[in-house]
Order: structure tokens, then sequence, then C-alpha cells
């Protein structure tokens, strides 16, 4: 019928018709299938709306970002090309979610993403079909960031496109609502934007709410978001980020509960002068009423302290010294309060050396004395010897020369004073309940607030010696000096062989079996050295001979003792005890990755609570059997000795000793950390919470 | 005595008042860091005292270092900098984890093939520099003036793109910074908000 070249140009005229009109609608971008799709159920008419939207479908694991992206990434951005007349609205964001990346927060999608445009048509639209041409460029990053563009080309026919209605429909109700009735004001005050939020959901009270502000040049977006609820008002605290650039007068943010879409848009003015960039924030003012909480706190964990298995030898020093001063009131008020003082000073000493070695870059955290392995000799050693010196092995009197001994008995008020800082020494690993938390609240404040809270540790521990000292009836409750005295004294000795005894075990741990072997051969010449000084000497060569072999055979065993106490073994080996594997924040992601629920366990060696919470709680059967059933990954941090990353992760959980129990469940991006001695119940309820 | 404690706790409390706060501020005394760089030579803010201080956060893997850095822009400031006897520290952040010298003659190759002119390039295992910092992305770029104080945080320039193309049209914050505060007048851009990928801290 058609010539044969008619039929050629037909071909040729249908092929050029159809790569003009389909060029591209749908894309593969390198990480992620861009698509533009026309949503128009009732056509195209002059004078209306319809809906485009691109879709972004990401590969696994990757993820593209909010119109604010958080602490980095780009925002996707949209060029269009379209006829005259037409024009695309801003990008109609579904409800973000919350992307962490370590100490760092973002704000974006992943997944089947639709961002819908809405596209006004002129009013002199005739209904051909028109061209519509989309650059569309966005950061997609999974571990790294690569940024992909698409190009994409429709013809928009005037007829009706329902294809994609579904779709569309799902992400319309992603939107977050703006018609919520929600309203909201905000005014600055500390360093934090405390916003106002009347008229949400009833649904919503008492669920933890996530903020996501549309400006992120403001607000510092991992910060823990405080939030009160104030009957069916919410105030939220947002703290400002401390490289703030903008200073808006108003601001608007998204609002939602537990991670669910779709959240709610709610706008505010902001009252309230905003501190000059670059003047520091005022230290934040955590209210009166917690810090009053925490003061009592710390000095109630002080007095606990006296009681805790590394305080009771020292404490029992204390109790022989009042005894033997029994009746010399003015003496014992004064011991009292030298001991205070050396308790108190000490203390403050301790805590402003940390915050000084802090300030200067040093990772370190509560307990840190006694990862080292040297000290732990040392201090062994003391105990050692005050114990062999408590059972009569030696007097201090016919070891040093009458001059000192005389001096000491002159002066036994600075005799005092140094045992509150050996109690001080000995005391700050065993962080007592309830004191983890305090300790690390306390050192992340400013200075003064710091010191201030250690001064009150010092107080409580101190305190009951004090009240002993200055209230006589209680000194009268002491039995008057006698017989008594001597065996009093000798059955002292022996919870300071304890105290050796874990001590020893803690050195082990540390630097292994050969330090602990030579630490005990240390002990056995120190105490043959002493005992050799304390022969009495009928003449002079006779005591030199004495110094003599005393130091030849301290001398000889130290020589041979000190490199194992200072050598390191291979790293204690955690993983086939039971389950718990070796913790590292690369284990928690991955676990976390896999779906598994983690359970970390901040421990050392050389504390007691850690210890006693491994032998009893965390070795219950039923709990054990929870674990097991819930799939938990069990993670092992072990502190014993210096580890910069474990004291990293301890001063973002906001801690700074051990022991720490963290529950990492799906779903929730922060962990939740359990009391100091948790219950088998806590920790079940922990795991079950959804 | 309990005036020597009252004493003594007010005298620490004024001796380290601030100090304990670890969080970089503009307008403030820059924290200090102590590190070591990519031939394993410690290095720490101390030792640049009294001269101007650029710290720069970088990450050869990242599309928005790559801009800066394929078309010869970061290199050209460095160079601009030292000019003016500026002190350029380039940090690199990465997780605890991995080889470390391997770490570190990848980063120092990298910056070498670049042609970079930096005075020194710190190595920030386990992002300790960083968190002082508050460093976010890469690049995020600081100012510390001769008496240490921190002068500008945030951005390279003001066009936040992975298009080299829109470099030229671009405001350089750090040179801004450099030229303003060399001159004495007070920065007209003290805090931008900094644009890249995210530091890898773990």
């Amino acid at each position: 019928m058609l010539a044969p070249f008619a039929r050629l140009l037909l071909v040729f005229a249908c092929a050029l018709l159809s790569g003009w009109a389909g060029a591209a609608p749908s894309v593969e971008t390198g990480h992620a299938r861009a698509s533009l799709l026309v949503h128009a159920p009732e056509g195209v008419k002059a004078g209306g709306t319809v809906w485009l939207g691109l879709r972004i479908e990401h590969q696994p694991h990757w993820h593209t970002y909010w119109r604010n992206p958080g602490d980095s990434g780009l925002p996707t951005t949209l060029a269009w090309t379209l006829p005259a007349g037409f024009n695309a609205s801003e990008i109609a964001w579904p409800t973000p979610k919350q992307l962490p990346l370590g100490p760092l927060m973002n704000y974006g999608y992943d997944g089947d993403l639709l961002l819908p445009v809405r596209l006004t048509v002129p009013a002199d639209y005739a209904g051909a079909p028109a061209p519509l041409k989309l650059r569309a460029d966005f950061l997609i990053c999974e571990e790294v960031c690569i940024p992909e563009f698409a190009e994409l080309e429709i013809l928009l026919p005037a007829a009706p496109q329902a294809l994609h209605a579904p779709r569309f429909e799902r992400a319309f109700a992603a939107m977050p609502r703006e018609d919520a009735g929600a309203r909201a004001s905000a005014r600055l005050e500390g360093g934090a934007l405390l916003i106002d939020v009347a008229g949400l959901p009833a649904a919503w009270r008492g669920k933890t709410l996530q903020l996501f502000p549309e400006n992120g040049a403001v607000l510092d977006h991992p910060a823990p978001l405080g939030q009160v609820w104030r009957g069916e008002r919410l105030a939220l605290r947002a703290p400002l980020s401390a490289q703030r650039s903008e200073s808006p007068a108003a601001m608007d943010a998204v609002l939602t509960a537990e991670h669910a879409a779709p959240g709610i848009r709610v706008s505010f003015q902001i009252a309230g002068p905003w501190p000059q960039a670059g003047a520091p924030a005022p230290p934040d003012q955590a209210p009166s009423q917690s810090w009053l909480a925490v003061l009592a706190f710390t000095f109630l964990g002080g007095a606990i302290l006296n009681l805790m298995p590394c305080v009771f030898p020292v404490l029992s020093l204390k109790v022989l010294g009042f005894a033997q001063h029994g009746g010399e009131r003015r003496r014992i008020v004064a011991g009292g309060l030298a001991y205070t003082a050396g308790v108190i000073l000490s203390f403050l000493l301790l805590a402003a050396l940390l915050l000084v070695l802090r300030a200067s870059g040093e990772q370190l955290g509560w307990g840190f004395q006694l990862q080292s392995p040297p000290f732990v000799a040392a201090l062994a050693l003391l105990f050692a010897l005050i114990g062999l010196n408590l059972a009569g092995l030696f007097e201090f009197r016919h070891l040093l020369p009458d001059r000192i001994v005389n001096a000491r008995a002159r002066n036994p008020v600075a005799d005092d004073f140094l045992t509150g800082v050996l109690a001080v020494a000995v005391a700050s690993p065993c962080t007592a309940p309830f004191m983890g938390a305090a300790l690390g609240a306390a050192l992340s404040q400013p200075a003064p607030q710091a010191l201030l809270v250690f001064a009150f540790l010092g107080a409580g521990m101190a305190a009951p010696y004090l009240a002993a000292s200055l209230f006589p009836a209680f000194a009268r409750i002491l039995p008057r000096p006698g017989a008594w005295m001597a065996r009093f004294k000798t059955f002292m000795a022996f919870p300071m062989f304890a105290t050796v005894v874990w001590l020893l075990w803690v050195l082990g741990q540390q630097a292994g079996i050969d330090a602990a072997a030579s630490l005990l051969g240390l002990l056995v010449a120190a105490a043959f050295a002493l005992w050799v000084l304390g022969i009495p000497a009928r003449s002079k060569t006779g005591r030199w001979t004495g110094i003599a072999i005393a130091l030849i055979a301290l001398g000889a065993t130290a020589g041979w003792a000190w490199p194992a106490l200072r050598g390191t073994p291979e790293p204690v080996g955690v993983a086939a005890e039971g389950g718990w594997q070796a913790w590292s924040p690369q284990a928690v992601q991955d676990a976390r990755q896999a779906g598994r629920p983690v359970f970390v366990d901040f421990t050392a060696a050389w504390c007691v609570t850690c210890q006693y919470n491994k032998r009893t709680t965390l070795a219950d059967p039923a709990l054990l059997q929870d674990f097991r059933a819930k799939n938990v990954a069990l993670l092992r941090a072990d502190w014993t000795r210096r580890d910069a990353t474990i004291t990293q992760a301890l001063k973002e959980l906001g801690r700074s000793g051990v022991p720490v129990y963290a529950v990492y469940r799906n779903g929730a991006p922060q962990p939740m950390l359990l009391s100091e001695l948790p219950s088998v119940d806590e920790v079940r309820q922990a795991l079950a919470a959804p | 005595m309990k005036r020597t404690v009252t004493s003594s706790l007010l005298a620490a409390g004024m001796l380290f008042a601030g100090a304990a706060q670890a969080d970089a501020v503009v307008g403030q005394a820059a924290p200090a860091f102590s590190g070591v760089d990519t031939a394993g030579k410690p290095v720490s803010l101390n030792q640049f005292k009294g001269k101007y201080v650029v710290l720069e956060w970088v990450n050869p893997e990242c599309p928005f270092v790559k801009k800066h850095y394929d078309g010869g822009n970061m290199p050209g400031v460095q160079k601009y900098a030292a000019g003016k006897g500026v002190v350029w520290v380039t940090v690199n952040t990465s997780a605890e984890s991995g080889d470390r010298n391997a770490k570190a003659s990848a980063v120092s190759g990298w910056l070498k093939e670049k042609g970079a002119a930096p005075t020194v390039t710190v190595m920030d295992v386990g992002g300790a520099i960083g968190k002082a910092y508050g460093a976010r992305t890469t690049p995020h770029m600081y100012l510390i003036d001769p008496s240490g104080k921190l002068v500008y945080a945030g951005a390279i320039d003001s066009k936040p793109t992975a298009n080299p193309a829109d470099i030229k049209g671009a405001t350089n914050y750090v040179v801004q910074a450099i030229d303003e505060s060399l001159a004495g007048k007070p920065l007209a851009q003290s805090v931008t908000k900094p644009y890249g990928c995210s530091v890898k801290y773990g």
C-alpha cells in the first residue's frame, strides 16, 4: 500500500517521536534507581494541580538525606525544566528518620522513597502533552558518600494517570501532619532551646519523642532531647550547637513519637536573646533539685564506702586509734578533723588531677589508678606490711630511730591526716552503688561543680569518724583500752591480708601469673627484711649488718620481680567464657545491624561490684536462658588495664567508672543503662521492653 | 581547717574553670590536643603557640574533599596560608581499629599525590581530637589565633556541593578568615555550617 520510501519515512518519524517522548523516566544512578512518576487521577486541567514524584529506590544500607541532613550530608535537590507557565513546588518531604553515626546524627531516608512535588498547570493549558525534565542531585551514603544524579524526562499527557496511586497515597500519609492542632512557642535558656508544645495527640503522652529541626545550623543534633510532659503540654529542651551559625527568630520542626511516621510539624517563634556567637554558653544549670539529690547521694555513697573491703582494713586502723586514745577529748576531736581533712583534700586532689589530665586530652576515668600494675603491686606490698605489723611480726618502733618514733607520737594529728589520705587512695576503685553515675556526671561538669561533688564524697566517707570524734557519746561506746586490744589488733590483720589476696588477683589479671608470683616473692623478701631489721641490735656493727642483709634481700628480689611486674601479657581472652565476646564498637555495630539486641558489660578485675554481679546476676540460669532465647549478643569490655577506647565509650555513656551495663534494643538508637547492682528482673525487663 | 578547705576549693575552682569543657566554642580557648603525625612523631597544639593555626579535617575517600583537592583548590589555600606564616594542621580521624601504619601511609601518600602542603598531618585514631573540636564533616575547618583562641569554625567555602565547578564562584571562608585576622578586623563570618561527608569515628 504505502510506497517503500514512505514506509521508511513513517518508521523514522515514529522513532523520532518516541525518542523525543520517552527519553528516560527511570535511571540507575549507581546505588539507587531514580524514577519520575506522575499522579493525576483527574487528569491535567487548566489552572489545576497534579502531583509529580521522584522515586528513589535505595540499595540496601544506602541512604539519602532530608531537607536538614543533620551533622553532615546534603539534601536531595531538584532542578526542573518545564514548559512555560508550569510551576513545580518544593519537595513535600515525608517524615524523616534518625540516622545516627557514632557521635554524629543525620536525618534522612532509606529503602523505597517517594518525594512528592506539586505541579501547577497554567490557566491557558490547552491539553497538549507537556514535556517535563528533571535533574535530581542527591548524596547517597553507606560508609562512603557518593554524589549521584538522575536526568529524567516524561511527557505529561492530559489524560488521568493513577498508575502509582497507592505509592502516592502512602507518601502523603507519611508526610508530617500540619493540621494536628499542635501549637508551639520557644525561648532560649541556659544554652538550649526550650520549646513548649500544646495540642499534641493524647496517644503521644508518655512516649519518647524525637525532634527534627528544619534549620540545621542551630541545634546540637546528637544531643539527647529533654522532654517533660505537664498534663497535656509538652516541654522540650533541645541543646544549642556549640558552633551554632544562625540565630533565627522562628523555626519549624517535625516531631515524631517513638520514631513512627507520620510526625507532626510545628512552627514556633523564638523569644529571648541568643547567646553571643562566640560567647560561652552558660554552664548547664541542672535544676537545683536534682543537684541537691546528686550531692546527697554522693554523701551517702561516701559513708557507705567505709564498708567496702578495700576500705575496711584501713578503717580498722582508725578504730584502733580511737580505742588507744580513748579519753583525751581534744586529741580525739583534732584527730577526727585531721582525718576528715585528709580524706576531703585527697579526693579534691584526685578530682583536680583527673580534670587537669582530661583538659589536656587524656582519656581517663574513675578508678584509673588501679589500672597500673606497679601501683597495684605497691598497694599490695603496703597492705601486706601493715598486716604483718598488726599481726606482730615487727613493730614500727623497733625499725625507726627513736627521733622519728617520738616525732610520730608527738604528731598523731598528722598521722590521722595521712590515714585519711591512705583511705582515699584505696577507696577510689570501689565505686559503691549509685556512685558511678554521680562521678561520671561530676567529671563532665565545670570544674567547681565537679570538685564540690568529690568534696561531698570525702565528707561522707569521713563523716562517721568525725561524728565519733565530735560527740563523746559515740566514743564512750568504745570499750576502755585493755588486753582485748592486742587481740583486736591481730584480728585486724586478716582483713588486710584478704585485701592483699584480692589485689594479687587483680595483678594476676593485669600482668599474668608471673607478676603475681613476683609480687609474692617481694612480699616474702620484705617481710624477711623487716624481721631482720626488727631484731634488737646489740652493737652498731650488728645493726648495720642487719640493714645490709635486709637491703640485699630486698634488692635482689626487686630486681628479679620488676620485669614481670611491668610486662604486659597477651590481652585476656574473654571469647570462650560462656558466650561472652570481647567488646568493640565494631562488634556492637555488627550485632545491631544483624538485628540482635546487645548487652554490654563494662567490667574490671579490680572492681568488686563488677565481680559480684558477674557471679550472681549475670550467672543466673533464667537470665542466661533469656539471653539465648532472644539471641542477645553478649559483649564484655574489660577495663582492668588502661584502654582508651573503653574510656571513650564510658564517657559517651555519661559514666567514668565501672560497672556499667548497657542494653541496646532493636529500634532504640540510644542504649539503656542499668543500675550498678542490677537484679535479674531488672535485666530481663530491660530486654523485654519494646 | 575549714578555711583551708574552702580556700583550696576556691583556688582549685578558679584555676580549672573552663578547662573541663571539651567542646570547642568560637571565641573561647581552642581545646588543647596532642597526637602523632603520619611519621609517628608527636604533635601538640602547644608547639604552635604564637602562630595562627588552621585545622582541616580530611578524608581521601570523601567526594567533598576530592572536590577541593583534585583541582588543587585546597593545596592552593594551604600554600597561601604558609605564605602568610599560618601553620596548617591536616587531621585525619579514623576508628580505633585497623592498621595505624597503613592508614598513615595511605593518607600521607594521597596528600603528596595531590600536591598538598600542610605543615603537619595528624592521625587522630579513635577520634579524641575530632570530638574535642566537634568535627562533623570532611572538610571541617578551624582557625586558631596566636593567643590560642578559636576564631573560625565551619565550612571551607560558601557553596555546599560536591561539584568542583562551584569553587570558582564561592567565597573561601578560610582565606577570608586569615585575611581579616591578619588585618586585625573582626571576622565577617566566624561560624558557618560545615558541609561534607561525616567524620568516620567508628
